[in-house]
């Protein structure tokens, strides 16, 4: 249970990292 | 495989079935629906679909291209509403099945209507049918997690609504990054990208589907004792959907949500030309991007952050924050902009819109409160068309009052004050409907014992 519990999380989490990630680098050119 | 796989009494979850699962099932609906706050990356090449590197006279408008995104906001409050008690009987699993084939679907019928360039079919298709997956995607998992999580349902709901502000996040990259890759002499690739876009979202939606259960009626969380001391406003009783948008309650919160969702909307929406105009020559348009992106994702956060602290201080003292601390910023806003402090300005609206998001992701545990679990997605989803009703004014409201500014011959760095203090009145009525807030009469308490789905058929529970 804990190994599909882990992979669920990481289904969902790598697509909203690589969001966040990418949303972050957008971001800093308000303070460039 | 049949399509009993669907039904409810088919997702009632095992023993030792642990809950931390039901989240990324839902947030997996959620990251995919929340695409719809990006759809603005296809405005510019929707209108360049025969001219290619610049319109051509026969390709359709901006304008009339922006109205597939108020046909999909609209069509999710609605949706929201009328299946609402739907979704609440046939469960979470139908439900995300369905939201998957409408929202994957509309993009099909979307990508059918950029081919033959019919501008109706992008309507019908990404606006209507998408529109419906949307509403009931957004929906279908919220009462499933407050019964997993009755010790943190803030927390719960929280993480899963922050999927749909995190869903633009991913969609608005991998919009730019499919439309480049699908380029070619004859194509901006718009087609190729709703095609691709449409199986990743009902290939990702699936995973919830598969994932999501409901728990056994009797289910408790391990160790866990529901309080015995009453709570204000914290009901252990429940109301039936047809009986709770007879309360004044009801009506109470849906013009909190309303203007909370309006003082956030109509400022998301302008953004770029906004800090643009306040800070002429100090912001470029490439910061101003950085500036959306900056607090979309406060937006996000915020929807984890206040719901999660709603468990602790309350869901009518968590709105206080949300109208206090707002009415506070906005007035400070002018100042802020006359200053021409470009960190101070962007805090404030960082700010603002965390507490945006965090009035989204607060609402079902309000509703929970108020009006206890048994329907408390149908009574959600009919609360959503506060959401479509402030889709429409918060922007209208923006750019009515920045362009009456201009047109009074107001320099265009502060058009937006009078815009502000609107935001502020706006705030102020969702202060005195949440301070009025008190818990529902018994007369409204549903007698029957409580069922996990909506009553079929009955107009009165």
């Amino acid at each position: 249970m804990k190994t599909r519990l882990f992979f669920a999380w990481l289904v969902v989490g790598i697509p909203l990292l690589w969001g966040v990630m990418k949303t972050l680098q957008n971001a800093m050119k308000l303070f460039q | 495989m049949t399509l009993s796989f669907l039904d409810r009494e088919n997702t009632v979850a095992p023993q030792r079935f642990n809950r931390f699962l039901v989240p990324p099932a839902a947030l997996a609906v959620h990251l995919s629906i929340g695409q719809a706050y990006a759809f603005s990356t296809f405005n510019l090449p929707l209108t360049k679909l025969i001219g290619l590197k610049a319109s051509a006279p026969e390709d359709w408008k901006l304008a009339t291209v922006g109205w597939t995104f108020s046909i999909a906001i609209a069509i999710l409050g609605l949706s929201a509403a009328v299946f609402g008690r739907w979704v609440e009987r046939v469960g979470p699993r139908k439900s995300m099945f369905t939201a998957a084939l409408c929202f994957s679907g509309g993009f099909m019928v979307a990508a059918l209507g950029v081919h033959l360039h019919a501008l109706w079919l992008l309507y019908l298709g990404y606006g209507v049918l998408g529109g419906c997956g949307l509403g009931i995607g957004y929906i279908s998992p919220v009462s499933t997690l407050l019964k997993w999580f009755p010790d943190r349902p803030g927390m719960a709901t929280g993480m899963a609504i922050m999927g749909f502000g995190g869903g633009a996040l991913i969609a608005a990259p991998l919009s730019l990054l499919l439309m480049e890759h699908f380029k070619t002499a004859t194509s901006n690739g718009v087609l190729e990208t709703f095609v691709t876009m449409g199986v990743i979202y009902l290939m990702f939606m699936m995973i919830g589907v598969y994932t999501v259960r409901v728990p056994a009626p009797d289910w408790k969380p391990e160790g866990w004792v529901p309080s015995v001391q009453p709570k204000p406003l914290v009901t252990s009783a429940n109301v039936a959907v047809e009986m709770a948008w007879r309360t004044p309650q009801f009506w109470l919160l849906w013009v909190v949500l309303c203007m909370n969702v309006t003082a956030g909307i109509g400022v998301l929406g302008q953004a770029s030309p906004m800090i643009q105009e306040i800070f002429n020559g100090k912001v470029s348009p490439a910061a101003a991007a950085g500036f959306v992106g900056l607090i979309s994702l406060f937006n996000m956060g915020g929807r984890f952050f206040w719901a999660t602290t709603s468990d602790y201080i309350g869901r009518r003292n968590t709105y206080m924050v949300f109208f206090l601390l707002g009415i506070l910023l906005y007035s400070t806003v002018p100042a802020l902009g006359h200053s021409g402090s470009v960190p101070l300005f962007v805090g404030a609206f960082c700010v603002i819109l965390s507490m945006y998001g965090g009035g989204f992701a607060t609402i079902p545990a309000y509703l929970k409160d108020v009006f206890g679990t048994m329907h408390v997605g149908a009574i959600h989803g009919r609360l959503l068309t506060a959401w479509a009703f402030a889709g429409v004014l918060g922007p209208v409201l923006v750019n009515y009052a920045r362009q009456y500014q201009i047109d009074s011959g107001v320099p265009k760095a502060q058009a937006y004050s009078v815009t502000m203090y609107i935001m502020c009145g706006l705030l102020l009525i969702g202060f005195v409907c949440n301070f009025a807030m008190r818990a529902v009469k018994d007369k409204y308490i549903h007698r029957a014992p409580a069922t996990g789905s909506a009553p079929r058929g009955s107009a009165k529970a």
